[in-house]
């Protein structure tokens, strides 16, 4: 039960990220958008290319929406809205994330397209560079947690938010979780600019409404896991606390969707450089900075 | 206990059956990322005999793993694409060979070393997190660090070797 | 009903869906949103949504005149776009072989509206169809070729196996430019085998004396021999008779590398194997992918066609040019005054207003008369309204390349608002134009995206912003009295990449707001009475890509002969340089810094 009202909870987020999107995009808010998009996104013909590795043609849309999914069910909206509270939740996250480059990777070499190859390889370049920034602030999280059960690290923070506590993790994990749903900045795989669309170029009809489903359904996991992480999950006074964890996952939602539109798209060769010059010693750092804060303060 | 064992033996054989399609494959891409979904099936193996760390720690890794080799078979090799159906495999007895003794040697081991008492009750997940992490900083801390620390060393290096001299205003543009 | 609806009959469910795509559809704009705004049409105010790729779009806006190659490239996209789809053309009367058009208006902002209007209710009704007929054209057709993936050079029509080491070809497209790439890949084949030649000769002799002229082998493995054809047990190719093999000594010596030894078991690596393949210049022997980049690629000026030959992500080669054929002078007959005026500013609509202070002033330049200052005054004006919007407009299509969605539309809707305004309106946007400087210089990644991009070394070739911003002090304005009258100071930079050339022309959107201030008042050049003069006249205008130089011959008040230099046909030999071993996006952002004009390309 828990888990089927968590998934209809999932797609309204995803609409409401939909939404917002497009008011984003275009300046009018309109509710209907996203679905006439969608039911007209299905309306129109949809086409296999010329050679297209099949599998990996058909597999790659699905496999970025199975991922997603996965990562949400182990993040918890309310103390007992989770689907299943694994004992390594806060790695679990990570390890379906992964399987976004995996995604990108087969819809970039399914379509036997050029914009769509070298914006999947892109992708995986960008991996190398936020993948030890996403797992070493979570790191640090379960460390003051002292496990890795989502809801005991929501619990965790009831003193105090982990943004406070260890706001260099929350910068770097904020920015990883933006490199990993792709979006500006770092939307090299999808770009408009350089690649035409790049991994999407090539898909139209029911397998571009996936695909685009899931990305959407991406975008607000990473939210609710950041919410989760560093936002204290549900906590807080006055209002209940689904509602806290709606209001935080979509400010932070919010946030990562405006923050792109103020810059241009980053150089990959600067990515690797920062990530790895200055985002992996900043990880480290935040690591040994928690480890102090917790044996001082237990 | 009968779920546990069809869901093991599920994805044993899912490993297998990925793996052969490494090498019945012609396209590189396809090999690599077979090879990396049968890690995954292993991975899901390890969440079905209860070791929730280390499946978990599996899917994560491998997933990684697996698509950095696929770039590196797509740089270094030519047709990745297997249009060409052309047989990339070499040194097909001696390989053969390698295979079935190690095959044999794994069986022996496993059905020869003495694994000790088996266990009646498994710890739940969460003190397994726990008992692992204490074993990590405890006992088996000198071997996880020095693997570390020579994984370190061997990145390093072959960072070093590989990288060509630029110097900083060769960086951009030329 | 549009002409390019799907196959159906429209039950309820079609029609829900109809009315949906009615709603939510977006445009693919031909030949681009550049031209769009230079022919004053508020994209976004109409309510329409861009894509960059016509696979996403359902409906083609065709906008001005576009020549014909530019149609044909249009065939291939409008192909490429999912039915339902639609064709709706403004101001241009027939695009064949494009289909006709379902709605075909005027060129103004007002068609534009009711035109959207229209194809709305034209989704609404007609999304479906019951009887429909595909679509097909000439340009669609395509040849398909066979080649080896080993050896590049080797083309057949029909399958079959490649005769110099028997691995089956593979099918292909045809491509346009078959030629340039093969020249590139025997090039880089006779080096690598010059090299190996030498040191395994004497081992191909050895083997040549043993055997039999009949006997079948393997290239890769030249110790499996066999009487009769077949395939190697140990690779799989196809053996090819001896002989064959005898008088292609250097692609043998390549293969030999592995069998060191006769008999024992080769292993071929794959560095070996792949000795033949080009190399870039970090050594790794990657397939070559040609890629087209245009000539409707968003980011990209409309028009222009860059063919990028890519080596993974970074560009190996490059080839560009524009689809835009330059009639620019009908020889023949002589035109009169008012008609080469018009001709001249028709040439390229993004830059009208250039262009016809260009023929005014030749004509003047060759009927030997002066213009009042006033009036040239206010010509400097309408000039230097038309570069802002210039440069407002080249600002758009850099944050469109690089995904700077604020700048995109912020520098859109001011170029809009700049191009047609009178003094008053011009003098007003002053404080907004600063506020994008302003909010510009803050920008975080715009240094990091852009500083070393595009490096240009110090050229006669250079024009322009392009020019100013490598350091050469170049402008045609510094030497026009009225200018100088004006207070006009040149805007120079150092660096010669993106970076600079980007604040060279934020600098001059500065400079000419003071330069119009100054001047007092904005009015369209007008070619001033001649009457039946003779003689040469030449002119030069400071053009907001860079100087443009008009030699023009009047004959009793008609012009019977004029040759035009354009700023972008230098810099697209630039093209080249720049992107020669750069990553895909990096090269991408050189191209656009260049700010090329693809309609006064001349080639």
């Amino acid at each position: 039960m828990t888990s089927v009202l968590i998934l209809l909870l999932l797609a309204l987020g995803a609409y409401l990220v939909a939404v917002l999107e497009a008011w984003i995009a275009s300046g009018h808010l309109s509710l209907a958008t996203p679905m006439l998009a969608g039911i007209a996104l299905l309306g129109r013909e949809s086409i296999v290319p010329r050679k297209p590795d099949r599998i990996f043609f058909e597999v790659g849309p699905v496999l970025l929406l199975i991922s997603a999914l996965l990562a949400a069910v182990v993040v918890p909206l309310t103390p007992n809205l989770i689907i299943t509270d694994l004992a390594t939740g806060a790695l679990f996250i990570n390890a379906a994330l992964v399987y976004v480059l995996v995604a990108l990777l087969m819809a970039g070499w399914g379509p036997d397209g050029a914009y769509a190859m070298v914006g999947g390889w892109r992708f995986l370049g960008q991996l190398i560079a936020y993948a030890m920034l996403i797992v070493m602030p979570i790191t640090a999280v379960a460390m003051r947690a002292e496990s890795l059960l989502t809801t005991q690290i929501v619990v965790s923070q009831a003193g105090l938010w982990n943004i406070v506590y260890q706001p260099v993790g929350f910068a770097l994990f904020f920015v990883a979780a933006m490199a990993l749903a792709f979006l500006p900045p770092f939307d090299l795989p999808t770009a408009t600019g350089e690649l035409a669309g790049g991994v999407e170029a090539e898909y139209s009809g029911v397998r571009l409404a996936v695909l685009r489903l899931g990305r959407l359904v991406l975008i607000i996991t990473l939210a609710a896991a950041t919410v989760v992480f560093y936002l204290g999950g549900w906590q807080g006074p006055w209002l209940p606390p689904w509602a806290w964890s709606a209001l935080k996952i979509l400010a932070v939602t919010a946030t990562m969707l405006l923050a792109g539109r103020a810059m241009p798209r980053i150089r990959e060769a600067d990515l690797l450089a920062w990530c790895w010059k200055l985002g992996i010693p900043l990880a480290l750092l935040n690591i040994f900075l928690v480890g102090v804060l917790v044996l001082v303060f237990p | 206990m009968s779920a546990q064992m069809f869901f093991i033996g599920f994805f044993g054989l899912a490993a297998v059956w990925f793996g052969i399609v490494v090498f019945r494959t012609f396209s590189m891409v396809r090999s690599a990322l077979a090879l990396l979904f049968s890690q995954t099936a292993l991975g899901a193996m390890f969440l079905s005999m209860q070791a929730e760390f280390l499946g978990v720690l599996q899917i994560m890794m491998m997933a990684t793993e697996m698509s950095i080799m696929a770039i590196f078979m797509v740089m270094f090799m030519m047709d990745p694409g297997g249009l060409g159906e052309m047989d990339m495999t070499h040194q097909k007895r001696l390989s053969l060979i390698a295979g079935l003794v190690s095959f044999v040697g794994a069986v022996a081991v496993a059905v020869f070393a003495d694994w000790g008492p088996a266990a009646s009750v498994v710890p739940d997940a969460a003190q397994q997190t726990v008992d692992l992490g204490l074993e990590l900083l405890g006992r088996s801390m000198l071997i996880f660090e020095t693997a570390g620390i020579t994984i370190l060393t061997a990145m390093i290096a072959a960072t070093a070797v590989a990288i060509q001299s630029v110097t900083r205003s060769n960086e951009h543009g030329h | 009903m549009i002409v390019g609806a799907r196959q159906g009959t429209m039950t309820r469910l079609r029609r829900l869906v109809s009315v949906s795509m009615a709603r939510e559809f977006s445009t693919f704009l031909i030949p681009g949103p550049d031209i769009a705004r230079a022919h004053g049409l508020d994209i976004a105010a109409a309510g329409i949504q861009l894509s960059a790729s016509p696979r996403h779009a359902s409906a083609l806006l065709v906008i001005g005149a576009v020549p014909p190659a530019m149609l044909k490239a249009a065939v291939v996209v409008y192909a490429q776009m999912m039915r339902p789809r639609a064709i709706f053309v403004l101001g241009a009367e027939d695009i064949s072989p494009l289909p006709s058009a379902d709605i075909a208006t005027g060129l103004s902002q007002q068609d534009l509206i009711e035109g959207m209007h229209q194809l709305r209710t034209l989704f609404a009704e007609g999304a479906f169809r019951p009887d429909m007929s595909d679509f097909d054209a000439p340009v669609l057709q395509t040849r398909i070729e066979y080649t080896c993936p080993m050896h590049p050079e080797v083309v057949q029509s029909e399958p079959g196996s490649c005769p110099k080491c028997g691995m089956t070809l593979m099918p292909r497209q045809a491509q346009a430019t078959t030629g340039h790439n093969h020249t590139n890949h025997k090039e880089v084949d006779a080096t690598a085998n010059e090299q190996t030649v030498s040191s395994h000769d004497h081992k191909h002799h050895h083997s040549m004396a043993h055997d039999a002229p009949t006997k079948y082998t393997c290239p890769m493995h030249p110790e499996v021999v066999q009487s009769e054809p077949g395939s190697c047990p140990k690779c799989g190719m196809t053996l090819v008779p001896r002989e064959a093999l005898a008088t292609q000594t250097h692609e043998l010596a390549d293969m030999d590398h592995g069998s060191m030894d006769h008999g024992a078991m080769a292993f071929m690596s794959m560095i070996d194997v792949t000795q033949d393949l080009p190399r870039s210049i970090d050594g790794l022997p990657m397939e070559w992918i040609e890629v087209p980049f245009g000539p409707f690629f968003p980011g990209l000026p409309g028009g222009l066609l860059l063919m990028l030959t890519l080596d993974g992500d970074t560009v190996a080669a490059s080839d560009a040019h524009t689809l835009i054929e330059n009639n620019d002078f009908p020889s023949g007959e002589p035109m009169d005054i008012a008609s080469f005026a018009e001709h001249l500013t028709g040439m390229d609509p993004l830059v009208p207003v250039s262009y016809r202070l260009l023929a005014c002033r030749a004509l003047e330049n060759a009927a030997q008369v002066d213009v009042f200052a006033d009036i040239a005054r206010a010509r400097i004006g309408a000039q230097e309204r038309e570069r802002i919007a210039s440069h407002l407009g080249w600002l758009a299509l850099f944050g469109r390349q690089t995904g700077f969605d604020w700048l995109m539309r912020r520098a859109a809707s001011l170029q809009l608002k700049v191009q047609n305004a009178d003094f008053q309106q011009v003098v007003a946007l002053r404080p907004e134009i600063t506020v994008l400087m302003k909010r510009l210089h803050w920008t975080p990644l715009l240094k990091s995206r852009t500083v070393g991009i595009g490096r240009l070394v110090s050229d006669a070739k250079l024009r322009g912003p392009v020019a100013r911003a490598s350091g050469i002090c170049e402008d045609a304005r510094s030497k026009d009295k009225i200018y100088e009258m004006l207070g006009f100071t040149s805007a120079v930079g150092q660096g010669g990449d993106a970076f600079s050339r980007l604040h060279v022309r934020l600098e001059e959107i500065f400079h000419s707001l003071a330069l119009i201030e100054a001047a007092g008042a904005i009015a369209l050049p007008v070619p001033a009475t001649i009457g039946n003069e003779s003689g040469k006249g030449e002119a030069v205008v400071e053009s907001p890509r860079g100087m443009a130089r008009l030699e023009l011959t009047l004959e009793n008040g008609r012009v019977s002969a004029a040759q035009l230099d354009t700023p972008s046909t230098h810099h697209l030999t630039l093209i080249d340089q720049l992107t020669e071993q750069q990553e895909l996006a990096d090269a991408l952002l050189a191209v656009g810094s260049l700010d090329l004009s693809p309609w006064e390309i001349q080639q």
